[in-house]
């Protein structure tokens, strides 16, 4: 499937098209050594901005339920919780990651992946369904951004 | 503890954390070398009870008084006025380091709206975040500023006082001789074992009163007996460690956000300023798939897993729930409302 771009304002963040996406996350899944790869996507990564700390609450080898709180991000703008996008087990986090969080806004696509897991991947959507979503979303997501993130640089 | 000296406390990080013990200590070595100021070092300021040596010694602080915490100013400022360690808000001029351009059109924070302390002396607190910076440089320069305008301001009351009616307080306060005894009281000294001495961990909500209206929505909402009210019947955070550990379930109730938690990992409940909106980070937990529950049914469950660990039954939305319709949507919304508007309209 072909890459995809969605604009946020003046921003456009650049979706690859061989990538599965878990849309409530806005994590995409990447097929890696037979374990399901995560990692923030573009969208996810501009509204965060800089991350500055990254911390897991679950550890390799612990079976999540989808949406089970797993970890905790700061990035310059904002603060999250960060849940489980599929059920399954945890495999694995980007030690990388824990040395330097900023690792994320480098190569979000590759270098700056989150976590592996075991798990089923089939919730996740295709390129074009999140660039969908993100459509559809873009209103409200708006009304939560607007007047705290300098959309238009 | 004269008056003509400030006295500059820094309140230590939980934990052992090298880095912010670092920051500690440089600042600390800098602070001792500079003329004219009292410097001590305290524990984490949230977890001193009543008889911690270090809330003793804050409690006897005459003067104007710089804290340096690991919290946010408004959270410092009110967690020692409800100690009884009041003063006038001293604002201080430290911009966090990713302060950006576009935060220069802030606007004129708004007179506010609470029923604001009682019994205030006539001097000013300095709150500063100790995360605003990782190096002790710009802590040190505010810490010089500040000086000079406590100086400048108790120069231009004296000279009030010389050309004018003096007040009794203001008698008071420049006749003493500043290092007798105050009502009789010896300031004490202490140990610096003593102060230092690590408390445990404590959780209870923190009332700004600069935001509190005393519409009682919290006494009515929590279940566990941490509100009361004083004898001017105000509300008062009475019982602290009634309180649940990690529970934040009041603030979400509160009209006016004027309930902190100064522990809380979100920055509009631990206490942000409110106004500099671009500094205050959003929570977009929701955003990564947290639960879209709004603000009261999230506090409904909050507090009955509480209730359900007391061993006792769960209440759901029935019990202290706000009446929100009368009078809400009346005067303009500040930012702080504003946010908590737009976190609560995404449903995602």
């Amino acid at each position: 499937m072909q890459d995809l771009t969605f604009m946020m304002g003046n921003f456009a963040a650049e979706l690859p098209g061989d990538l599965r996406y878990a849309t409530t996350n806005h994590m995409w899944c990447r097929a890696a050594d037979g374990h399901l790869r995560f990692g923030f996507t573009a969208y996810a990564v501009r509204l965060m901005q800089d991350v500055y700390f990254l911390d897991w609450v679950v550890n390799p080898g612990d079976t999540v339920t989808q949406l089970q709180q797993i970890g905790h991000i700061e990035t310059s703008k904002a603060v999250a919780d960060l849940f489980a996008p599929v059920g399954g087990t945890i495999v694995a986090f980007n030690q990388e990651l824990l040395k330097d969080p900023s690792g994320i806004n480098v190569d979000k696509y590759g270098a700056g992946w989150l976590f592996e897991m075991a798990g089923d991947a089939g919730i996740c959507k295709d390129v074009q369904e999140y660039h969908q979503f993100l459509a559809d979303n873009w209103e409200k997501t708006q009304r939560l951004i607007k007047g705290k993130i300098n959309t238009e640089d | 503890m004269s008056r003509t000296r400030l006295t500059v406390v820094l309140s230590q990080a939980q934990g052992k954390n090298p880095a912010k013990r670092a920051l500690e200590e440089s600042i600390c070595a800098a602070l001792i070398m500079e003329p004219g100021l009292d410097v001590s070092v305290v524990p984490y300021l949230y977890d001193l009870d009543a008889n911690h040596t270090g809330r003793l010694f804050l409690e006897g602080v005459q003067g104007d008084m710089v804290v340096l915490t690991w919290l946010y100013p408004r959270a410092c400022f009110w967690l020692l006025d409800r100690d009884g360690i009041k003063g006038h808000f001293g604002e201080s001029q430290l911009k966090p380091a990713d302060t950006d351009e576009d935060d220069e059109e802030a606007s004129e924070p708004e007179p506010p709206k609470g029923i604001g302390s009682v019994e205030v002396p006539d001097r000013h607190i300095y709150c500063l975040d100790l995360r605003d910076f990782n190096k002790h440089e710009p802590y040190i320069d505010e810490v010089r500023r500040i000086a000079r305008e406590c100086k400048d301001r108790r120069e231009a009351k004296l000279k009030q006082w010389v050309q004018g009616n003096p007040t009794m307080v203001q008698l008071g306060s420049y006749l003493r001789d500043s290092e007798q005894p105050v009502n009789g009281k010896e300031h004490p000294t202490f140990q610096p074992e003593e102060l230092l001495k690590q408390p445990g961990r404590r959780w209870y909500p923190v009332i700004d009163y600069s935001r509190c209206t005393n519409c009682m929505e919290c006494i009515d909402f929590c279940l566990f007996g941490v509100y009361g009210v004083d004898k001017l019947d105000r509300i008062l955070v009475e019982n602290q460690d009634n309180c649940k550990r990690g529970c934040p379930a009041c603030s979400r109730v509160c009209p006016e956000q004027a309930i902190i938690f100064p522990d809380y990992k979100t920055p509009a409940i631990a206490g942000a300023p409110v106004g500099a909106i671009t500094g205050l980070k959003i929570d977009l937990t929701k955003l990564f798939g947290g639960d879209a529950q709004d603000a009261l049914q999230q506090a409904a469950l909050e507090r009955d897993r509480e209730l359900v660990n007391d061993g006792r039954d769960a209440v759901g939305m029935t019990v202290g729930m706000p009446k929100r319709q009368t009078g809400k949507d009346q005067g303009p919304k500040d930012e702080l409302d504003q946010l908590t508007d737009a976190l609560d309209a995404l449903d995602i």
